[in-house]
């Protein structure tokens, strides 16, 4: 290299590393985060060689195979007027299918062959709905649910996939939401609950009848999960007498736990994973700062080794599993990730699709664990998103409270926090008391708090922001949807001079109509409610310092609400009414109200113009102009 | 073609029409914005109502508005405690609500004792309570379930009628769609006189299940608590916010039926009536005439205050236009006297070389002394022409500031004593001192500089008695300036004169001039001395002398 050349490359070098500490950040189009993420439910065949998945065809929601080895697929079904809801396996060359119900409120099932071929259509009444159990074909019959005796609860069918021909085969005494049937194709196990007290029902073989064996009320949980190998006893998720849910073997004769199988000192167990060869659970998933595994069978640790050592640096989650086949979905904090086929005998991977080919992994934002003390000494974990390119200093925030309440923040692409962290936004999510994974004594201190310590939770982590320099104070916003909501509004309404502007997404803004919303006139609801929420009889002061309809002389800060009209858990009335009391002050005040919509946006034009308006109106109060 | 006639004219008339107009146009303009005044004031008398009727009854649309809508945010939830503190609430706000009556219902498909009942659909009372100001603590509770039988027909009245609107709702309601607005204020609203009624506004998923239990035959429903509040409003304690106290004396709340008293005839009224459930009452505003007048004279004052102003400046142009003219009429009388008094000046001499002409005409012969006499005479007499021709020829220059000053070294003895041996070669007994005091020489204009000198000393000469022709010339150098001062013996000037003796034409009538000065002298002076940069001043007194100071700047 001449020396000239040598000098000027020195300092072209130079100038692009100087300029690469401050890259410019490509901002996403708001459709490229909402529109085009694919969630294919890849389902497999039982022998491994075939794949089936939903896509849309013409709007609605049509089933597709395609060979594990080849992309080449096969569209089975051209519907236009309602979708697939779910789809089945019964056997290896025979999908079972469920349509949506269409306008004249029947649910169509049908059985179809994988190439296609011999559509056969499963009679049944209007408003009834069927629904598979368990696919294990035994004789040609799989099991199946139906509410055609009647229509307030499911008995149990025998499908013959050849003809579609159903035959009752489990009588539902009346009380029982869930079945479990076991290897041999047998129903002997029931879960019913009032929604609020759970009781578990069995009888030993089928000329029995179905005992309640056990009760429990909504502060603890014992969820069966099916049968071991000896039909006495179940495997079961418990909390009962421990904090943390862990698995269990519960004896259904004696109706108590009869042995721990395991369980972590730190986190509720989420997941348990059987195993597709003998049945058995191979392993158990919890979260802690992401998602953690244990393994109860040496194949399958063998088997995430393996993957992790092809796909470093990856989650990895199993989604469906055949004898010899896994489907997984891989996916970081920064990458939507990818849909894969695994051998287990084989150990080799073939990638099959992806999630959303739109985001640029590399453009995307890291996802940090972090916690926090609260004023009364409870620790908070929580994740903290900052945006690229930009010192972890004087930032503008969103604040995210996450739904629920009973649910929490995971590890993982979030396209609403990567939206905003790609718009120049710190994200801010965290796990209030009353969130899950954390046990049961962490959730229930959430109990009658919805307006005090759970709000103070999440002030508590802006306060930890502004501590720490992360945040700066005067670029503060909140926003959250369906509790997450409810707490934004509530967060303006105690802090009004920290927060520069809130946004509801069907946040609840009454919880005497939120309370309404349930059958409070069954007892058993209306003690879980009273404990849980509130009692609107004795906790009415509570109840109204905790309703932002009645807190609208306390709000001075610019609110955007976006609401479905036909969202159960709110009255449109008073959300309408809402606003306008608010616009009377003069408040600043963006209302998106679609008329048509549930609580979730299902509308894709309607999503994307809720998330452009959210990101303006953030824009407009949070970033200097 | 006309031939304009110039001429003096008269302007007397013109201003005297000018004044008569804008007299009379003064006298219109305050008459029409009395009027128009007087219009605005009635105009907002029967406008400014609206107002006040807002400012008075916004308590009681805040109250309609959210107050009572605030029922339904309690979704029916409401019991005998946390009602009572909703009514104490409301009873301390709003005066105007005098007592409420609280129906705890119930629905459901249940036989009820006490309620309503259509189909397999009742709305049942579990309780009336109860609240107000007046209301006993003891005699809150009116009604109880656990009395059947004993709820009385007047305090289910409201009861029945909102129960019945919902009833005949869900009778024929379509439950897929929305409620709207209007439909809420027609079945949740109960408005008549003096009372509102309202029930806690029903969620879809209630509308529905209540239309179930009205239309299906079903096991024994649970029971759906409903909110149902009366409020008793009195208008009489709303308070009346006179928001316009200039123009209304008197605003009372009154029954619509209620008419103007014929006693007091001088009583304006104007009324509008109160909203909704005050609809049979309105809001009576009365002033009398003259609190009504007075408005109108406050409101009138700066608009005639005004009017008398441009009137006033109109009247001072006028004035000052008239002056002037009167000016220039003077000054036009005065150069006609010059012209008269030139004329006489010249008359003279060329009188004198006309007889002398004559005489030389006539005479056969002339002796020598005749000869010398006649050419002395012909001489002096036209250098007395040329003289006169000269002074009226610089003045004119002077005042067209047409020539320029010479700036010549001029000593002053030998200067001052040249023009003082002149006059004294022709006026043997005009005694004239002279002293010189601080300079010999200084620049300045010697031509300007002696007319000055001539012209003073001249007038001393003149204006004095034949035997005190005495004149006392001092120069003394004063700062940067030098100082002639001509004092004299003569007759002196008047003190009423000595303002004007310095203005062209100007004469002091005497016996000393009638032989015929123009009075151009001083004023020739002075415009001398401006022309120089100096200053003239006099001071005389009458009978004993003058004294003339000319200043004049040292420095050119």
């Amino acid at each position: 290299m001449p020396y000239w050349i040598k000098k000027y490359y020195l300092i072209t070098v130079l100038l692009i590393a100087g300029c690469s500490t401050h890259p410019v950040v490509e901002v996403l189009p708001v459709d490229a985060f909402f529109k085009n993420a694919q969630q294919f439910n890849y389902r497999i065949s039982p022998n491994g060689k075939a794949l089936a998945f939903l896509q849309t065809y013409k709007g609605k929601m049509n089933v597709f195979v395609r060979s594990i080895d080849d992309t080449t697929r096969l569209q089975l079904t051209k519907f236009e007027d309602s979708s697939i809801r779910d789809f089945s396996w019964v056997g290896n060359n025979r999908l079972f299918c469920e349509k949506e119900r269409d306008t004249n409120n029947r649910c169509g099932a049908f059985l179809i062959n994988k190439d296609g071929t011999n559509y056969t259509s499963i009679k049944s009444r209007a408003g009834t709905k069927l629904s598979i159990l368990d696919n294990s074909v035994h004789a040609s019959q799989v099991l199946i649910t139906s509410n055609e005796r009647d229509e307030s609860f499911f008995d149990v069918y025998h499908l013959n996939i050849e003809n579609g021909s159903k035959k009752l085969f489990v009588e539902n005494p009346g009380n029982i939401l869930l079945w479990f049937a076991d290897e041999k194709g047998d129903v002997n196990l029931g879960a019913g609950s009032d929604g609020v007290n759970e009781t578990i029902y069995y009888r030993e073989n089928i000329e029995e009848k179905f005992k309640a064996i056990f009760s429990n009320n909504f502060k603890s949980t014992l969820k069966p999960l099916g049968f071991t190998k000896n039909k006495r006893y179940i495997y079961a998720l418990s909390d009962l007498n421990r904090d943390k849910l862990a698995l269990v073997e519960f004896d259904c004769l004696e109706g108590k736990e009869s042995k721990l199988i395991y369980q972590h000192p730190d986190a509720d167990i989420l997941e348990v994973l059987t195993s597709g060869l003998n049945k058995e659970p191979a392993l158990v998933a919890y979260d802690l700062d992401r998602r953690q595994r244990h393994f109860l069978n040496q194949t399958y640790k063998e088997i995430y080794e393996d993957i992790s050592d092809k796909l470093p640096n990856q989650e990895i989650k199993i989604i469906d599993i055949s004898e010899r086949n896994l489907i997984i979905k891989v996916y970081t904090d920064r990458n939507p990730g990818a849909f894969y086929s695994y051998n287990i005998e084989k150990r080799s991977l073939k990638k099959l699709s992806e999630v959303n080919p739109e985001i640029e992994p590399a453009n995307m934002c890291s996802m940090q664990a972090i916690s926090y003390q609260t004023k009364d000494g409870l620790t908070i974990h929580g994740y903290l998103t900052l945006p690229l390119g930009k010192k972890k200093e004087n930032l503008p925030c969103v604040i995210l409270p996450h739904q629920g309440p009973s649910q929490r923040n995971v590890f993982g692409f979030l396209p609403e926090v990567q939206f905003l962290a790609n718009r120049g936004y710190a994200v801010l999510q965290m796990n209030y008391r009353g969130s899950t994974g954390y046990g049961k004594k962490f959730e229930n201190a959430g109990f009658k708090q919805w307006g005090a310590k759970m709000q103070d939770d999440i002030f508590d982590g802006v306060a930890w922001l502004i501590k720490e320099g992360i945040a700066n104070p005067s670029q503060i916003g909140v926003f959250g949807y369906g509790f997450g909501g409810y707490a934004a509004l509530n967060q303006v309404i105690n802090h009004p001079d920290t927060y520069k502007c809130a946004a509801s997404y069907s946040g609840y803004i009454n919880l005497f109509t939120y309370i309404k919303g349930y059958p409070a006139h069954f007892k058993p609801y209306k003690l879980m409610l009273n404990e849980m929420i509130g009692d609107p009889e004795t906790d009415v002061d509570y109840l109204k310092s905790a309703s932002p309809v009645f807190q609208i002389e306390k709000i001075k800060t610019p609110i955007l609400i976006a609401q479905g009209g036909k969202d159960a858990k709110v009255n449109v009335n008073e959300t309408n009414q809402f606003v306008k009391e608010l616009r009377k002050k003069n408040i600043p005040i963006k209302y998106i109200l679609n008329e048509n919509e549930t609580q979730l946006f299902k509308n894709v034009d309607n999503k994307i113009r809720f998330y452009t308006e959210l990101v303006d109106f953030l824009d407009q109060h949070l970033k200097p102009h | 073609m006309k031939t304009r006639i110039l001429s003096y004219r008269k302007n007397f008339t013109l201003i005297a029409s000018f004044v008569v107009l804008i007299s009379s146009l003064l006298i219109i303009a305050l008459y029409v914005s009395y009027k128009l005044t007087k219009k605005v004031v009635e105009n907002e008398f029967s406008a400014a109502k609206v107002d006040v009727l807002e400012k008075t009854v916004l308590p009681y649309n805040v109250f309609f508005q959210n107050k009572v809508s605030e029922i339904s945010f309690y979704q029916g939830f409401l019991d005998s405690t946390s009602a009572t503190q909703y009514a104490n609430s409301v009873l301390n706000k709003y005066p105007f609500v005098e007592r409420i009556l609280f129906y705890d219902a119930q629905i459901s498909n249940r036989d009820v004792e006490d309620g309503l009942r259509t189909l397999n659909f009742s709305l049942g009372i579990k309780g009336l309570y109860q609240y107000g100001l007046n209301v006993n603590k003891d005699s809150t509770v009116l009604f109880s379930a656990d009395k059947p039988g004993s709820l009385s027909l007047s305090n289910g009245d409201e009861f029945n009628k909102i129960g019945l609107k919902l009833a005949s709702y869900l009778s024929n309601v379509d439950t897929t769609k929305l409620l709207s607005n209007d439909q809420i204020f027609n079945i949740f609203y109960n408005i008549s006189h003096n009372k509102i009624t309202y029930m806690n506004v029903l969620r879809r998923e209630d509308i529905k299940v209540y239309k179930d239990l009205m239309f299906k035959k079903m096991p024994p429903s649970p029971f759906y608590e409903q909110d149902i509040f009366s409020f008793e409003l009195n208008p009489y304690k709303l308070v009346v916010k006179n928001t316009y106290p200039q123009l209304y004396q008197n605003v009372v709340i009154k029954p619509l039926s209620f008419e103007t008293i014929s006693d007091k005839p001088n009583l304006v009224t104007t009324e509008i009536a109160l909203p909704l459930a005050f609809s049979n009452f309105k809001l009576y505003l009365s002033s009398d005439r003259k609190f009504l007048d007075k408005e109108i004279r406050r409101r009138f004052l700066p608009v005639g205050l005004g009017i008398f102003a441009v009137y006033g400046i109109l009247l001072i142009l006028i004035f000052l236009i008239s002056r002037n003219l009167k000016v220039n009429q003077k000054l036009f009388s005065l150069q006609y006297d010059f012209i008269n008094n030139f004329t006489h000046e010249f008359k003279t001499p060329v009188a004198v070389i006309k007889i002398a002409g004559n005489n030389i005409l006539n005479a056969k012969d002339l002796s020598d002394l005749e000869r010398k006499r006649y050419g002395k005479i012909l001489d002096e007499e036209a250098d007395k022409l040329n003289d006169l021709m000269n002074k009226l020829l610089s003045f004119t220059q002077i005042e067209n500031r047409s020539i320029k000053v010479k700036n010549e070294e001029i000593n002053v003895e030998v200067f001052s004593q040249n023009i003082i041996d002149a006059f004294q070669l022709k006026h043997p007994e005009y005694d004239i001192q002279l002293n010189i005091k601080g300079l010999t020489v200084f620049q300045s204009d010697p031509v300007l500089l002696s007319s000055i000198f001539y012209n003073l000393i001249e007038n001393a000469y003149k204006y004095a008695n034949a035997d005190n022709k005495f004149l006392k010339i001092s120069i003394v150098k004063d700062k940067k300036n030098i100082v002639f001062s001509f004092e004299d013996k003569g007759i002196g000037i008047d003190a009423s004169e000595l303002v004007h003796i310095f203005k062209k034409f100007y004469r002091i009538q005497s016996r000393y001039n009638q032989q015929g000065s123009v009075g151009l002298g001083l004023a020739f002076c002075k415009e001398l001395v401006t022309f120089m940069n100096g200053e003239i001043h006099v001071k005389s007194k009458p009978g004993k002398g003058s004294v003339f100071v000319v200043t004049l700047p040292l420095d050119k």
